[in-house]
């Protein structure tokens, strides 16, 4: 989901959530009574995602979620949990530091060929020589070697001790067919309709890049049984015209604006949010004077109010960010993670054990005035105000600037900057912290000067029992707010509205490696 | 006519363009990479897989290097290859372009004409209440943007009245074939189409009247009366064609922004022209891209300036003599 949003679209939605509150709602769609659904269309704004072959998708996740009613992987995952896919059963040996997956021996490929070991083994091979945006087989999350025992078992070792291989690797890797890509030696050379031949429920009929349509039709024989709907569509609509489409009955799903949810609920659909996924943070150049000192920084987060931010810029529709990263609402949050309630008094108090004194109205020291930066995209100019107006209100004066987002992110990558706003996805699956707190990027906050963190980071990755991760990942989170490299100030709600002809859910952690996007292609089978 | 100067001006402006196309869009901040991966470059991009994308998109080649490359390609006919849509720039483009110059050209078709018509109309009753009323109300819409009508049409005729669709080209997936079809695009295109025309109409409009209003006071348009030529042959032959000529300028500019004049629109629409496509190749960062598209907005912007210059003469012979 991006955030860019031309701020036409934003006086769009307002006018289209005002219209649609005073103006009479139009009739619902004709309900439907046969068993199997005739066709189920889903409205996207953006539309195109490539052809949804593994190589011909793009790489952000609606491309995923568009190829996942097409291929499968090993194992998946509901609305709660992992659960059996192309393998019935899977094992993971500690000795040799290995899984063992034990397939399923019912499954055909669409062009009836039989699925068997030997095509998860070509499978690993071929991304490890054909890397893959979503599934990296080298380094410390790789397959050192992927072997055959029989047409129906297959056994993968491990280059390390890697904690999220399920999530991130056996559910995510897509089996591709041997007896198709064996030969291929450029995979985007393949475009034709071999090239979408997979084990799924759904086959591709159409796809259209310039309207951004995609059109799949019922795999008859699907080794779960005949799916739910004969055919899925997905088409373009604009975001503003969405929920109007969907009270036309024209469509049967599509994401929603906040603004509207209210008024899609007053007229019969279902509204579902998904667990938050994505944060926006307030990052801080910790390699700087003032904003070195761990105090300075806790001085901050104790004078700006994440709750009152929320209901004014985000009029609500958000959860307040926890200091530990990690959203309230994930199975992985620590409740103890030091909240740094909103609390003026106590910044001040912080400021002047720093030696800082208030004169007119602003902090000084050595007979220099505080005074910070903060940048900032242009989709973030109401939070970058609010920071501001509140750390003036302390007594630090900020110098606010909105810049182009690609500038702003140049700028944190050089650590020329004070302060600054960003946002980034992913918060499902804990592998993220390492990849946000200690390692490279601009969208990073580099923060590698606290041992005990980087420890407990590497630590968390390739602890292999799922409590004692757990109990890693809860001291990360007090590690991490106490030392504050960086603030996350709100996670957004994003919502979905549908018709309930199907049961669309959000998949526990996302689906794949973590889509926060309602479409499991399990919704569509019974 | 095309004279051996006319065409080292028209070379030496091509090869600008082309020089212009391929720096602009490097010096925007920001790379393709995290432009295309995203937030999602927390979750995926190793280290390996960036080294290989940035192998396979010669971005690690110095910059001269590059633009080399991308002479001696154009030169054989090759745009290069989409970054983002993982295919080759000419087969993306000429998916979307049909459709843009479908909307777009209709309505600069619709809005000239009828521009004209109703700015030789208006200038010539002066001051009457027709003329005031016109004047008026093509006012008033010269200030709304084209998205803006967009999305109040898409509002009133496709939200509430249920009339027009709310998105897209056509139906998807509707199995219409021949006339039916063509119904179903013209219904698609209509309110894009009604949008971008009254945003322009009013600007043509002004233009015709304004020119008319000074025409008529020429002392040529006195030498007509006195032979007593007939009002009809008076308005439209003697004021109003020579009414058309800053028209035609007008047009010419216009006619070189047909093919991403209707960006915001086509947003509003989600219709699949070479706007949206521009939008999101910038927004990806997607040089090939981008060049491509701009290489076509500088061709048509060279032959729609070319048309003027014919066309010109034809108008006013007196341009000719100007030399």
């Amino acid at each position: 989901m991006t955030h860019f949003r031309l701020d036409v679209s934003r006086v769009a939605i307002i006018i289209l959530a005002i219209s649609l509150l005073v103006l009479p709602a139009c009739s619902p769609g004709e309900a439907q009574d046969s068993s199997q659904m005739d066709s189920y269309t889903i409205a996207d704004a953006t539309g195109d995602w490539g052809y949804p072959s593994p190589y011909l998708r793009y790489s952000r996740g609606p491309g995923y979620t568009r190829m996942q009613f097409i291929f499968e992987t090993l194992v998946w995952k509901s609305a709660t949990d992992f659960v059996p896919q192309l393998a019935e059963e899977w094992e993971y040996d500690e000795r040799e530091n290995a899984y063992t997956f034990k397939l399923r021996d019912d499954v055909t490929w669409h062009d009836g060929e039989k699925f068997t070991a030997e095509d998860v083994v070509f499978t690993v091979d071929y991304i490890k020589n054909h890397p893959d945006p979503f599934v990296t087989l080298i380094g410390p999350s790789g397959i050192k070697e992927a072997v055959a025992s029989d047409d129906y078992t297959v056994k993968l070792y491990l280059e390390q001790s890697y904690a999220p291989f399920l999530n991130d690797i056996a559910g995510t890797m897509v089996i591709i067919p041997k007896h198709i890509w064996e030969g291929v030696d450029d995979p985007k050379s393949l475009t034709g309709p071999e090239a979408v031949i997979g084990t799924g429920p759904y086959t591709l009929a159409d796809y259209s890049k310039e309207h951004g349509t995609y059109l799949y039709q019922a795999y008859d024989n699907y080794y779960l049984g005949e799916p739910v709907v004969k055919e899925i569509k997905f088409v373009r609509i604009s975001e503003e015209m969405i929920p109007a489409a969907l009270e036309k009955g024209s469509v049967n799903a599509g994401d929603i604006p906040p603004e509207v949810v209210a008024e899609m609920e007053a007229n019969g659909l279902t509204v579902i949010t998904a667990p938050v996924a994505w944060n926006a943070k307030l990052t801080i150049n910790h390699q700087k004077e003032p904003l070195s000192d761990k105090g300075f920084r806790q001085a901050l987060a104790c004078a700006i109010d994440r709750e009152a931010l929320v209901q004014i810029t985000q009029r609500g529709h958000a959860i307040a960010g926890s200091p530990g990263m990690v959203p309230p609402t994930s199975g992985w949050y620590n409740p103890d993670t030091p909240q740094y309630e909103y609390d003026p008094a106590k910044s001040r108090q912080l400021l002047e054990e720093l030696g800082y004194r208030l004169e007119d109205d602003y902090f000084t020291r050595d007979g220099q005035q505080l005074e910070l930066e903060l940048i900032a995209a242009a989709d973030y100019k109401e939070i970058g105000q609010f920071i501001k107006q509140q750390l003036e209100q302390l007594g630090i004066k900020v110098d606010f600037q909105t810049l182009e987002a690609k500038a702003v992110d140049a700028r944190v990558e050089a650590w020329d900057f004070d302060l600054s706003i960003y946002g980034h996805g992913g918060l499902y699956e804990p592998s993220i912290l390492k990849r946000v707190i200690v390692d490279e990027g601009f969208n990073s906050a580099r923060y590698t000067s606290n041992e005990e963190l980087n420890h407990l980071l590497e630590g968390q990755l390739s602890e292999m029992d799922p409590e004692k991760r757990k109990d890693l990942v809860f001291q990360i989170q007090e590690v991490y707010a106490e030392d504050l490299p960086a603030l996350t100030l709100y996670y957004p709600k994003w919502y979905w509205a549908h018709d309930g002809k199907v049961n669309l859910y959000y998949t526990r952690d996302g689906i794949a490696s973590g889509v926060p996007i309602p479409l499991n292609r399990m919704s569509f089978v019974k | 006519m095309l004279n051996r100067r006319n065409l080292v001006t028209y070379s030496i402006a091509f090869l600008f363009i082309l020089a212009l196309n391929f720096l602009m869009p490097r010096m925007m901040p920001g790379d393709p990479l995290s432009a295309i991966y995203g937030d999602e470059v927390l979750v995926a991009m190793a280290p390996e897989f960036k080294a290989h994308l940035v192998e396979s998109f010669a971005l690690d080649e110095p910059m001269w290097r590059q633009f080399g490359a991308y002479i001696l390609a154009l030169f054989q006919g090759d745009m290069g290859y989409s970054y983002y849509y993982n295919a080759s720039v000419f087969s993306v483009i000429i998916g979307s372009l049909p459709w843009t110059l479908l909307v777009v050209g209709s309505s600069l078709v619709l809005s000239t004409l009828i521009g004209i018509a109703l700015g030789i109309e208006s200038g010539w009753r002066r001051g009457s209440r027709t003329d005031r009323t016109m004047l008026a109300g093509l006012m008033s819409l010269n200030g709304f943007p084209d998205f803006f009508l967009g999305l109040v049409l898409l509002l009133v005729f496709g939200v509430l009245m249920g009339i027009f669709p709310l998105a897209g080209a056509l139906t998807p997936y509707s199995g219409l074939s021949g006339f039916s079809l063509v119904v179903d695009v013209m219904k698609h295109m209509a309110l894009p189409v009604t949008a971008l025309t009254l945003a322009h109409l009013a600007g043509v409009y002004l233009l015709t009247r304004n020119t008319m209003i000074t025409v008529l006071k020429a002392p040529f348009m006195l030498t007509a009366r006195a032979k007593g030529l007939s009002q009809r042959r008076l308005k439209y032959h003697h004021a109003g064609r020579n009414s058309m000529l800053p028209v035609l300028t007008v047009t010419g500019i216009w006619l070189g922004r047909l093919v991403t004049g209707a960006l915001f629109v086509e947003l509003v629409f989600a219709y699949p022209g070479v706007g949206y496509l521009t939008y999101q190749a910038l927004l990806t960062r997607d040089y090939p891209l981008i060049q491509g598209i701009f290489l076509i907005v500088a061709i048509a912007v060279l032959i729609a300036n070319f048309a003027v210059d014919l066309l010109y003469p034809k108008l006013d012979p007196r341009v000719s003599y100007a030399h």
